[in-house]
């Protein structure tokens, strides 16, 4: 963008930006029920490698009611410094609240990019922030750099289905916003020797709860104890070709005595095969196991956006031409049925 | 008492993710000429929005930003159960990132619709898919939101509703409470849509039921719509780089090929027989 554009008129509704005013990487951290999400720590790591880049320095934010200790976890995973609001309006999360605060903490100290976690809280929040900042936002960046001349965060996003990166730049407005998808990035070792500085903030005004908030929470009961899919080091993922719930509860099988868990496609998902939460691909998880075992599955582009970055990719599918075989380390064509019991019986003896 | 006025936007959204063009130089989608259809996860919103309708009472009136084409996608929503539609579009309007679609979505609504209740999105496009637009809009008219609802309860006396959402990754229903109006998405895998009456959706064709709105009406700022209204530039597009990865086929005996995949796990360490 030339200077004559920069010196453009803007948007009457939109503040007047200085850049050189905007210092500092910010990221804000999640932390619901007594858990800070792994998204965030992953997202500390990562904005200290931009920070370095640019000689600026990585701040935690923190919101929430008796946080106690928990407000010096970020520094054990890599911030310099926390800011944290403990307020009793803060104790119940709720979404226009919560990012009312943020935004009031990043009128005052200009950070020039601040980071979330995409997580489902995360992808709400950040939109309502960088919009009340009449600043630029990029949803579900997968990867993130600095250009240590203008400064600008070169925010990398997969688009239309997963086949084309698009880069994105706010380059005349700040702070700069990106929610990243979790692990992506590696959560970094927590060193509870690191030190660093950590601000007990207060806000001006915490906008008018009454009669608005949170009143109920219900986890949903659930009945069967596989980890999670973006949780586990192996991943066995049922695709439409298992053809039926029974060949799920196979896979299931074979996934417990691998120690993994099970997760499915978006057809597995949408024929009720699978709870959502389990499913792999761009509507659903992004996954990086060390293991990852496809059974059944065609490997639609969707679906391999999920889970293209697994160190290793096992394909067992009856069609030879399915794409999934190109994505695959190792891929065995035939019936699954009878792969699976055949790998399900020598996992028994081994265990023996 | 009177019932509900419940703005439902929606999206005319690219059918086919794979097989798009983008402009070489903006990097935009080229939007003419490729057919247009709505956005699936806005059936599931105006399916909300029909069944608060149905117990309540009101209206639901759905709104776009959109090429001149997407008065067929309009007639669609009409042709499921909306009241009215409207086409929000003007060629100022083109070349906008999120945040100049969400400005010229929140003014229109304001301009329109001053006194609505409630305003229904999808929980995100399955082109696009940034989920900003809510909140976005939210952000606009500063009104409380929230997202990934499956359900709500109004009570009309006071004006309250009751949404209760879901968050899927944390395996979690939560309810809240708000005094209207405020801006709810619609969590993807709930409220089935019914289906569009094609009788209905003739009826909106020929009788132009689609309200055409454009900015000589609206008269927003140009600085604040469009390309000039959108922060966020495309500065480059590249296709994704697959990691290089080994092929090995096996193809015969299920017994050989469990023990041939078994034995080459256990070489690259990613299982501890």
């Amino acid at each position: 963008m030339s200077a004559a554009q920069a010196q453009q008129k803007i948007c009457s509704e939109w503040n007047p930006v200085n850049k050189n005013e905007h210092k500092g990487i910010w990221v804000y951290v999640e932390y619901v029920n007594g858990v800070i999400k792994d998204g965030s720590l992953q997202l500390i790591g990562k904005a200290r490698e931009l920070a370095s880049k640019i000689n600026t320095d990585v701040t935690a934010i923190m919101l929430g009611s008796n946080l106690g200790d928990v407000v010096k976890e970020p520094i054990y995973y890599g911030a310099d410094r926390v800011i944290y609001v403990d307020h009793p309006a803060l104790a119940k999360y709720v979404p226009h609240i919560y990012a009312n605060v943020i935004v009031q903490l990043a009128n005052k100290y200009k950070p020039e990019i601040i980071l979330f976690a995409a997580t489902k809280r995360g992808r709400e929040l950040a939109p309502y922030v960088a919009n009340s900042l009449r600043t630029g936002i990029t949803a579900d960046c997968t990867e993130l750099d600095v250009d240590p001349k203008t400064r600008d965060l070169d925010q990398v996003r997969p688009t239309y289905g997963g086949n084309i990166l698009a880069h994105i730049r706010t380059p005349t407005r700040r702070p700069q916003l990106a929610s990243v998808r979790p692990n992506v990035f590696p959560t970094p070792p927590r060193d509870t020797s690191r030190k660093g500085e950590i601000i007990a903030e207060t806000i001006d005004s915490i906008p008018n709860i009454n009669g608005q908030g949170l009143i109920e929470v219900r986890p949903v009961v659930k009945g069967e104890e596989l980890p999670p899919v973006e949780k586990a080091d192996i991943v066995v993922v049922a695709g439409r070709g298992v053809g039926s719930a029974d060949g799920v509860k196979l896979l299931t099988e074979l996934a417990r005595l691998l120690g993994g868990t099970i997760g499915g496609t978006k057809k597995v998902v949408d024929a009720g095969w699978l709870p959502a939460d389990r499913q792999v691909g761009q509507t659903g998880k992004t996954i990086r196991p060390t293991l990852y075992i496809g059974v059944g599955v065609s490997g639609a582009i969707q679906h391999v956006f999920g889970m293209k970055e697994s160190k290793v990719i096992v394909a067992i599918n009856s069609d030879p031409n399915a794409p999934i075989f190109q994505y695959a380390d190792y891929g065995i064509v035939g019936d699954y049925r009878d792969v699976v019991k055949e790998l399900i019986e020598l996992l028994r003896n081994y265990k023996k | 008492m009177s019932g509900l006025t419940i703005i439902v936007p929606v999206k005319a959204a690219v059918p086919n993710v794979t097989a798009v063009r983008l402009d070489p130089v903006t990097h935009n989608l080229v939007r003419e000429g490729v057919p247009l259809m709505l956005n699936p996860y806005d059936r599931n919103a105006l399916e909300f929005a029909l069944r608060l309708k149905d117990r309540y009472g009101g209206k639901v009136i759905t709104l776009s930003m959109a090429p001149p084409s997407g008065k067929d996608f309009l007639e669609s929503t009409i042709g499921m159960g909306a009241d009215e539609a409207y086409l929000i579009t003007d060629r100022a309007f083109a070349g906008a990132d999120t945040l100049a679609t969400s400005y010229t979505v929140a003014r229109s609504i304001q301009r329109l619709f001053p006194n609505f209740d409630l305003i229904v999105f999808g929980e995100e496009t399955t082109d696009s898919t940034t989920a900003h637009m809510p909140a976005q809009v939210a952000s606009w008219l500063s009104l409380p939101f929230v997202y990934y609802a499956v359900d709500a309860e109004v009570k009309l006396e006071d004006r309250l509703i009751v949404v209760t959402r879901y968050l899927e990754d944390e395996g979690v229903y939560e309810t809240y409470e708000y005094k209207m109006p405020i801006i709810i998405s619609v969590y993807k895998n709930s409220n089935p849509p019914r289906d569009i009456s094609l009788v209905r959706k003739v009826e909106a064709k020929l009788n132009g039921l689609v309200k055409v709105v454009d900015n000589n009406t609206l008269k927003l700022e140009r600085e604040c719509i469009g390309l000039r209204g959108s922060p966020t530039i495309v500065a480059k597009i590249e296709d994704a780089k697959p990691i290089e990865r080994k092929k090995q086929i096996f193809k015969g005996d299920p017994k050989e090929a469990a023990k041939w995949l078994l034995d080459n796990l256990t070489k690259e360490g990613v299982i501890r027989p």
